[in-house]
């Protein structure tokens, strides 16, 4: 097949038609925050994180989501692109309630990690603080609303990769909620084979198994590629 | 049916109106703004009336869509001489059917706009308020019945179908559409012509055409008094689109909210089916296409072509990003043309008489004219039609009748929750999407509020990022988040609570949603707060707490300084 030759942040590359943008800039460790995208399952562009500057087009588009093509300019670390990366991490950590002290996932965080990343010292929007459920009816798992920052990984996961679509949202706007089957407790779901990977999927402590406490979550996203790749395999 | 069999049915009918049996022939318009101010109590007295005094034979009454000046209805209209009567009750209907019936002359204080204008005229056609208008997707709005597929013939419908599936090629329709310059009506103003070809030159065994009557920005009203007062209009557009790209199979999203227009619509249909305008083989041709209505449940968002799309295919109706664009990949993964109400309301006359006489309306860029839906402090606000580059005064003063009790200017929003403000300064602006556009303002579906003095910017500002917040579909984190904090640091401008930080703030987060939003949603939804602060940052600025009155601002008494 013929390489497509792309430029990104000055460097010449090259690279096979159909991948996007941030598969090459991560097969070239070319650093590109994300949040929604998770490798093994369809990307949707929610999170915004992982917008990148391309010449000749008004709009920012989302590595994520984007195909390359012939000859394209992009840019990845402007000024623009890392201002906007500081507000949207605010954004997440003012939109619900991430006491990252007492949560499980202290320490495995993709969300405290981009904190950092982007050296967030201080937050300049007011917390909305909203009240938020948790629901401990599984036998096994939690699901802490608090935490989520509704990148909708387990949706997606669940639907794709397990094929039982306990998930989904409901709502709209800041309102917006995950669901278990039709907004009922997730203990008493028809479609959930608890099979937990979810909880691999998620990057922040709202999922979680009971039997673990504060900082002691270990996640493993990566999985849920390694099995669809498997699974290619056997096909 | 074919070709000849369609000139007979017109022919007859023709036959029928000219040897009229009736005399007379009386319209009520029961468009949307009529019903409400109860024109179907008119009707039905009306027709009572008529009944008592044993003119059954002599006086046909036809219900009409929308005839404009909405603001005064329930308005009737003496058809042969298009002379109306305004705010009719059913007290005063045996008198108007005396005088204009019987003795044969109009009541004049009871005529549209007697109330208001020194002389009212007896042809509405002469009033300043229909005189400034052109048109053209309103024509033949408010004089034929939208339930009679018949009333459509009579007045040339489907001879635009009749010409592209007998004398044109797809090609030939799609060169005529470019020819003509018109540009989508929806908001973007996308060129038609282009966004066919587009389609059409992908190769697919099944496309789709799509209609988009969501319409969902508070005010406006075009589409739907389109769809309810011409239904086979759209119709009509919607197949030469069909037969342009290659699609057989249409979609018209029409709204929960418009019980009416749906069921206009869906009886459109199954008349256009019933003569063969619709369905296998039409007039002859070996061109099949048919229409299918799907009811949205009313989200803002839903209008947006992508959500429209998965709402369409039964699922969440969110965004994604695009590209790929529908045209490539669109309905269940098929190529597929999605358009405006206005746009495909727009195909037939430009058909008839050519994309040349099209484009010469309006301004070089902007072709054609614009359905506003004109609302506010304004004397006679209802639904207008005018050319491009028409100014924003001869709309407020000619058309609008001036401000209300004698008010003074002070803006006119347009484009709804995803436009801005034109301030006095600019009463001049020749509308059309350039201008807007470089006035901090869209062109949008054609939502047009006019304020005066008493309009509060700020607040005018916050309602609209207010009806934007509740309307994300809360799929991006920019729109989700970033929309609730610009309202509430709103608010709190508008409480008078805020600082110069708050300010700076909003107006870097208004900048950030605009530019990394998934969709026109969250991309547009600053554009209000930033037109008020391009041209009314002081009543912003006056409300801010400046740093010498700190000491002035009251503690409550249980918070310890
Ligand atoms: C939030 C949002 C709401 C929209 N609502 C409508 C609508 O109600 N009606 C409409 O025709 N287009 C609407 N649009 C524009 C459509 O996405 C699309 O551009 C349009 O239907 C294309 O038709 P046109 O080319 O005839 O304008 C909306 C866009 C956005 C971003
Ligand atoms: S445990 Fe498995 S089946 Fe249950 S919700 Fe999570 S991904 Fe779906
Ligand atoms: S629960 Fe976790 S994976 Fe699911 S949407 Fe929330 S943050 Fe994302
Ligand atoms: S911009 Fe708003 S409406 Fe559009 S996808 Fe994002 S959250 Fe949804
Ligand atoms: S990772 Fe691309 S938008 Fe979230
Ligand atoms: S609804 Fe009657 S004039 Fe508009």
């Amino acid at each position: 097949m013929n390489k497509l030759t792309i430029y990104i942040d000055d460097k010449q590359f090259q690279a096979e038609p159909g991948k996007s943008i941030l598969e090459v800039c991560r097969e070239h460790d070319i650093e590109i925050l994300t949040m929604c995208h998770l490798k093994g399952v369809n990307d949707v562009g929610a999170c915004r994180l992982c917008l990148v500057e391309i010449e000749g087009m008004s709009k920012l588009l989302s590595a994520c989501t984007t195909k390359i093509t012939a000859n394209m300019v992009i840019h990845t670390k402007t000024e623009r692109i890392k201002k906007y990366q500081r507000i949207t991490t605010e954004l997440f950590f003012a939109e619900r309630n991430h006491v990252c002290a007492v949560c499980v996932a202290n320490g495995t965080c993709e969300l405290q990690d981009l904190g950092y990343k982007v050296g967030m010292d201080h937050i300049r929007y007011p917390f909305l603080f909203p009240k938020c459920e948790v629901d401990t009816s599984h036998p096994w798992y939690v699901m802490d609303q608090n935490r989520c920052i509704m990148c909708t990984r387990c949706v997606r996961v669940c639907n794709e990769v397990e094929g039982a679509h306990n998930w989904d949202v409901k709502n709209r706007g800041y309102q917006v909620r995950i669901i278990s089957d039709f907004d009922t407790p997730w203990g008493e779901s028809i479609t959930c084979t608890s099979c937990g990977k979810c909880l691999q999927a998620c990057p922040t402590g709202a999922l979680w198994p009971k039997a673990i406490v504060q900082g002691q979550m270990k996640k493993n996203p990566e999985i849920i590629d390694e099995l669809m790749e498997r699974r290619k395999m056997i096909l | 049916m074919n070709r000849q069999d369609l000139k007979t049915i017109i022919y007859a009918e023709k036959a029928k109106v000219e040897n009229n049996k009736y005399k007379h022939k009386i319209g009520v318009c029961c468009g949307a703004g009529c019903i409400s101010s109860g024109s179907e109590e008119v009707l039905k007295k009306l027709q009572e009336e008529v009944t008592t005094r044993g003119l059954d034979h002599d006086v046909e009454i036809i219900p009409t869509g929308c005839m404009g000046p909405c603001n005064q209805g329930p308005l009737m209209k003496y058809l042969p001489d298009h002379t109306i009567y305004q705010k009719v009750d059913c007290s005063n209907i045996a008198a108007i059917v005396q005088s204009q019936i019987i003795d044969k002359k109009p009541i004049e204080h009871l005529l549209l706009f007697a109330d208001t204008r020194e002389k009212p005229f007896r042809d509405a056609r002469e009033d300043p308020f229909f005189k400034s208008q052109l048109k053209i997707v309103l024509r033949n709005c408010g004089q034929l019945n939208p339930e009679r597929i018949e009333d459509f013939l009579v007045h040339d419908g489907y001879q635009a179908l009749d010409k592209t599936l007998c004398e044109m090629s797809p090609e030939d329709v799609i060169a005529e559409i470019k020819h003509s310059r018109l540009r989508g009506r929806g908001g973007a103003g996308y060129p038609t012509g282009l966004k066919w070809e587009t389609v059409y030159k992908y190769v697919n065994d099944q496309k789709y055409v799509i209609c988009n009557g969501d319409e969902g920005d508070p005010g406006a009203f075009m589409d739907r008094s389109v769809l309810e007062g011409n239904p086979h209009r759209v119709l009509e557009g919607m197949a030469i689109a069909g037969y342009a790209i290659g699609a057989t199979k249409g979609y018209a999203y029409i709204r929960g909210e418009y019980p009416l227009a749906i069921k206009r619509f869906e009886t459109a249909i199954k008349q256009a089916r019933k003569m063969g305008l619709l369905g296998t083989d039409i007039l002859g041709s070996n061109f099949s296409f048919d229409v299918e209505v799907r009811i949205g449940a009313g989200a803002f968002v839903c209008g947006e072509e992508t959500a429209l799309i998965a709402s369409i295919e039964g699922k969440r109706g969110t965004p994604r990003p695009r590209p790929p664009f529908p045209a490539e990949f669109g309905l269940w993964g098929k190529p597929t043309l999605i358009n405006n109400v206005e746009t495909f309301a727009s195909i037939s006359p430009i058909i008839i008489n050519g994309g040349e006489w099209y484009s010469e309306i309006g301004t070089p860029k902007s072709a054609g004219t614009k359905v506003f839906a004109l609302a506010g402090k304004i004397n006679y606000s209802g639904l207008i039609e005018v050319p491009m580059g028409t100014s924003l005064r001869e709309i407020v003063f000619d058309i609008g009748g001036g401000m209300q009790g004698g008010g003074e200017f002070k803006a006119a929003q347009t484009g709804g929750p995803s436009g801005g403000c034109i301030p006095a300064g600019h009463l001049d602006v020749k509308m059309d999407y350039e201008a807007l556009t470089n006035l901090g303002s869209i062109m949008g579906s054609g939502g047009l509020i006019i304020m005066d003095q008493t309009s509060d910017m700020v607040d005018v500002a916050r309602f609209f990022m207010e009806f934007c917040m509740d309307e994300s579909c809360g799929k991006c984190l920019p729109c989700r988040v970033g929309t609730k904090m610009m309202c509430d640091l709103l608010q709190k401008i508008c409480d008078n609570r805020a600082t110069q930080i708050d300010l700076d703030r909003l107006e870097e987060l208004a900048i950030y949603v605009k530019e990394t939003s998934l969709c026109g949603l969250g991309g547009s939804a600053p554009n209000p707060l930033l037109s008020t602060l391009r041209h009314f940052r002081n009543e912003y600025q006056n409300r801010l707490i400046r740093h010498e009155q700190k000491d002035q601002i009251e503690v409550p008494s249980n918070i310890q300084v």
